[in-house]
């Protein structure tokens, strides 16, 4: 019964282990920068060949997964930071004008197109890494907070909600402990499409040259620059593109694989005899 | 495993309904299964169960719940759980769909169309054979025709309306009159009558009636034994996945060879008939407790023409608060249900309730609900109501009537409404939240969906415990040892205690649920519907807790939300709510025997007569 589910843990790990490993490691094992060869060309000591300056691409990959997978990280992480304590608190309070605090400023955000907000705030402060980040957070968390609220709603209007209110239970225990908790599955399927989604952004501002050098180490950046010699010296374009690819679809077949405890769900109470 | 169609040999098959008009015996079976057998995870669902369905004839198949009804009457319509190794062989005649009314007819209907839209598609597959031009007015002929034919009133207005706008038991005639329109020569009806008061169980009877007097085989699952007796031709009694016995529903009920069917039947198997029971005007108590296996239906007495001694109600009694123990002190007249023989032997201690203040007043309750985008619409009007220490109320009324928002009101579940609701004279802050640890503990809630009131990420243990921990401060290892204490008593031992909610049957999360609760101490339990969606056995179990607990603490005071006359007949008190009016209150005794408003009358006559088996 567990064997496809492990298969498919192994399988997301895996693809997901590969970006991952050469975003994190990937510059302590670059070494020196060698002489610059010619444009777009193959061979040569070059095994991945070189790019539109004629650096070496292998060498290029190995430093340009870092600040992609960081910043995607961090941007996704801080929108969960903001979005989870405001959607559980507008979901379970009952204040009505607090919940309308909370919510409507984020309706304004969410109205603009996030790459515009990030075009807009790079035109007057030309951010670096850690502003890319939280400019990407923020074009992030009003949907983000608004999926929250609902999949909270819903389960704080369970009877197992008033029960816990019977029963004196703390707010904590109460939105964390069971509202939290209920929609984890919710949110991990989510997590799994934002991160997507926030490391397309990055790499679309990091193409656009937002938060980045032109000629910079980075996997988005060199996808951007290489496009011009990809029918002569494909990889510089391939592999970097393949990274973002497989880092994307790794993690989603690892939430996947999460999320699906036990293999099949269902109604199986049938088969048990309810005898008191 | 074959699942055969047989080629017809009749032409009458596919044409449509109502052409049986004579159902007679020597016709064959519409739909047969022979030796079912469904293994699902090497555990044996249906064990061997074969079945004829006449037609024009209704079979039920009951047992408690997982005894492989709803598995084998899914087998009819060739619809298995996943993964289930399936042997045996099931045939339905040629042409012969199988139409399924499921338990929560919601769930068949798609909520974004309307009732004419739903049902004009299945028409509109029916008229392919006419011309272009005739084939809307004909779809929706027989739209009309099926609306007609599943006892839908009023079926313009209806087939404009969208599922959810519909009450539960239209939404059922909605799903009936799908399978009429598909020509169903079998109908499967899983539950029909589940969570319904005796009203509405009498309509849904005589619905499934009409639809086996056109000709069509009705497959009827169900636990509620009253609805079987009074309409079932066949009955095939499952345990476990067995059949353990079958045949006439006459014989079965009369005399059940088997020992299980005896235990289901329990109740109505002993029930004198409502003549002889007549004439024992007066007939005192009915039994102890522990042998409650007796007669679970209420007085079977014609409510007039009654020789004997009889209450006579004061005009007034109805909407001022009478004296709780107004019948035991009246003579000639004996308490009927256990319960009141209990309180009455406990008169002459002087514990009465007559002596101590309400622990609960409701002094002019209006609630409201909220009604679309603006405004407000009354759901219940509650003028007084008491409740004395270790005594017990039952509210009752049809669903819709307001007694869970009345329930909900006193728990502080349900903010919008004006009046006061006193706690020993000291008024209820409206809402939970605004309850102290006290008030808390002093009124508890025990919710009607055990499943859905509990986490279903802890062990059910755990969460009894919390009640202790947060609301009496009792530290987590002494509430624990306490809340296992409480389980066992209530019939819930260790091991099981232990497991996840997800893990347990209704009936055992039902007694967690009321173990939960009475960890807090409560003074004012409330039970909105409990036992609703249970079946006999489980029931039966239940009520006896909750007998148990009124009889045994005088601190205790119970609330029974109920549309099941059964239950209300534990109680002391009733007070009936109709439309979210209070239409009358009373003791039990009174109430259940000389029903002074009319409401109350139809309600206690029907489930007399759906107990007695003679609905017509």
């Amino acid at each position: 019964m567990r064997s496809p589910r492990t298969g498919r843990f192994a399988l997301g790990l895996t693809i997901v282990a590969v970006p991952l490993v050469l975003a994190l490691l990937g510059p302590v094992f670059a070494g020196e920068p060698g002489a610059r060869a010619a444009s777009f060309t193959l061979g040569e000591g070059h095994w991945l060949g070189t790019d539109f300056v004629g650096r070496d691409v292998w060498r290029q990959v190995l430093h340009g997964g870092r600040p992609v997978v960081l910043t995607a990280l961090a941007a996704t992480a801080l929108a969960y930071l903001v979005a989870l304590p405001v959607g559980l608190l507008s979901a379970l309070t009952r204040l009505r004008w607090l919940e309308e605090l909370l919510m409507r400023p984020l309706d304004v955000l969410l109205a603009v197109p996030s790459l515009l907000l990030i075009l807009l705030a790079a035109t007057v402060f030309s951010p670096g890494a850690v502003g890319l980040a939280l400019l990407v957070a923020l074009a992030n968390v009003p949907d983000a907070a608004r999926l929250v609220r609902a999949a909270a709603a819903e389960a704080a209007a369970r009877p197992a909600v008033e029960a816990l209110r019977m029963q004196g239970e703390t707010w904590w225990r109460m939105a964390v402990g069971y509202v939290g908790r209920s929609m984890l599955r919710t949110l991990a399927a989510d997590a799994g499409t934002r991160l997507t989604g926030v490391l397309y952004l990055v790499a679309t501002a990091a193409f656009l040259g937002v938060g980045v050098a032109p000629d910079a180490a980075d996997w988005a950046v060199m996808v951007d620059r290489n496009r011009t010699g990809l029918f002569v010296q494909p990889w510089a374009v391939v592999v970097p593109a393949m990274l973002i690819v497989a880092l994307t679809t790794g993690t989603n077949l690892l939430f996947d694989a999460a999320l699906d405890k036990g293999g099949r769900r269902g109604p199986r109470r049938t088969e048990k005899e309810a005898r008191p | 495993m074959k699942h055969e169609y047989e080629k017809g040999t009749s032409g009458d098959v596919g044409v449509g309904i109502g052409v049986h008009a004579d159902v007679d015996t020597g016709v064959g079976p519409v739909a047969e299964i022979r030796d079912l057998r469904v293994v699902v995870d090497g555990r044996a669902i249906v064990d061997g169960v074969s079945l004829r369905v006449l037609p024009g004839r209704v079979t039920a198949l009951i047992g408690a719940s997982g005894s492989g009804k709803t598995t084998t009457g899914l087998a009819l319509l060739g619809e298995y759980p996943a993964d289930a190794l399936v042997t045996g062989d099931v045939r339905v005649e040629a042409g012969g769909l199988v139409g399924y009314v499921p338990q929560h007819p919601a769930a068949a209907l798609n909520p974004a169309r309307r009732v004419s839209a739903l049902l004009t598609d299945i028409a509109r597959a029916r008229v392919r054979h006419l011309p272009v031009r005739q084939r809307r007015a004909a779809a929706r002929e027989r739209v009309l025709r099926a609306l007609a034919e599943a006892q839908l009133p009023d079926a313009e207005t209806l087939s404009r309306r969208y599922p959810h706008q519909l009450s539960g038991g239209q939404q059922q005639r909605v799903v009936l009159a799908q399978a009429l329109l598909l020509g169903a020569r079998v109908i499967v009806a899983d539950e029909p009558t589940t969570g319904q008061d005796a009203l509405t169980k009498g309509r849904i009877v005589e619905r499934f009636r009409a639809v086996a007097a056109r000709g069509i085989a009705v497959v009827l699952l169900s636990h509620d034994l009253d609805v079987v007796s009074a309409l079932a031709d066949e009955v095939v009694v499952l345990r476990a996945g067995r059949v353990v016995e079958s045949g006439p529903a006459q014989r079965v009920r009369s005399s059940p060879r088997h020992e299980w069917t005896r235990e289901l039947f329990g109740g109505q198997v002993e029930s004198p008939d409502p003549d002889e029971s007549a004439s024992r005007p007066g007939a005192s108590a009915r039994g102890p407790l522990g042998t409650r296996t007796e007669s679970p239906d209420p007085d079977p007495d014609e409510p007039t023409g009654q020789p004997g001694p009889r209450i006579h109600r004061l005009p007034h009694a109805r909407t001022e608060v009478p004296d709780p123990d107004e019948p035991t002190g009246r003579p000639g007249v004996r308490a009927r249900g256990p319960l009141n023989r209990h309180t009455e032997s406990r008169d002459p201690d002087g514990r009465t309730a007559r002596t101590g203040q309400p622990v609960l007043r409701v002094r002019g309750l209006t609630a409201r609900h909220r009604d679309g985008a603006r405004g407000t619409a009354v759901v219940l009007r509650a003028p007084a109501l008491d409740l004395y220490p270790g005594r017990s109320l039952a509210v009752v009324g049809r669903s819709g009537s307001g007694k869970t928002t009345l329930a909900r009101c006193v728990a502080g579940l349900h903010r919008d409404h004006d009046g006061e609701i006193l706690l020993d004279g000291t008024p209820l802050p409206r809402s939970l939240r605004d309850r102290s640890r006290t008030q808390l503990a002093a009124v508890q809630y025990v919710f009607q969906d055990a499943h859905a009131a509990f986490d279903e990420h802890r062990p059910v243990v755990h969460q009894v415990a919390r009640t202790a921990v947060r609301l009496r401060g009792t530290d987590p290892d002494t509430a624990t040892r306490e809340a296992l204490t409480t389980l066992a008593g209530l019939g819930l031992p260790e091991e099981l205690a232990h497991r996840h909610p997800g893990r347990l049957s209704g009936g055992e999360l039902q007694r967690a649920a009321l173990a939960r609760a009475l960890l807090a101490r409560p003074r004012v339990l409330v039970c909105d519907e409990i036992t609703s969606g249970l079946d006999t056995v489980t029931r039966r179990g239940i009520l006896d807790v909750l007998t148990t607990l009124v009889r045994g603490r005088d601190d205790l005071s119970l609330v029974l939300i109920t549309h099941d006359l059964d239950t209300a007949a534990l109680a002391h008190r009733i007070a009936v709510l109709d439309a979210g009016e209070l239409v009358e209150q009373g003791p039990a005794e009174v109430v259940l025997t000389t029903p002074a408003h009319p409401f109350t009358a139809s309600l206690v006559r029907t489930t007399t007569r759906l107990t007695a088996g003679t609905v017509t």
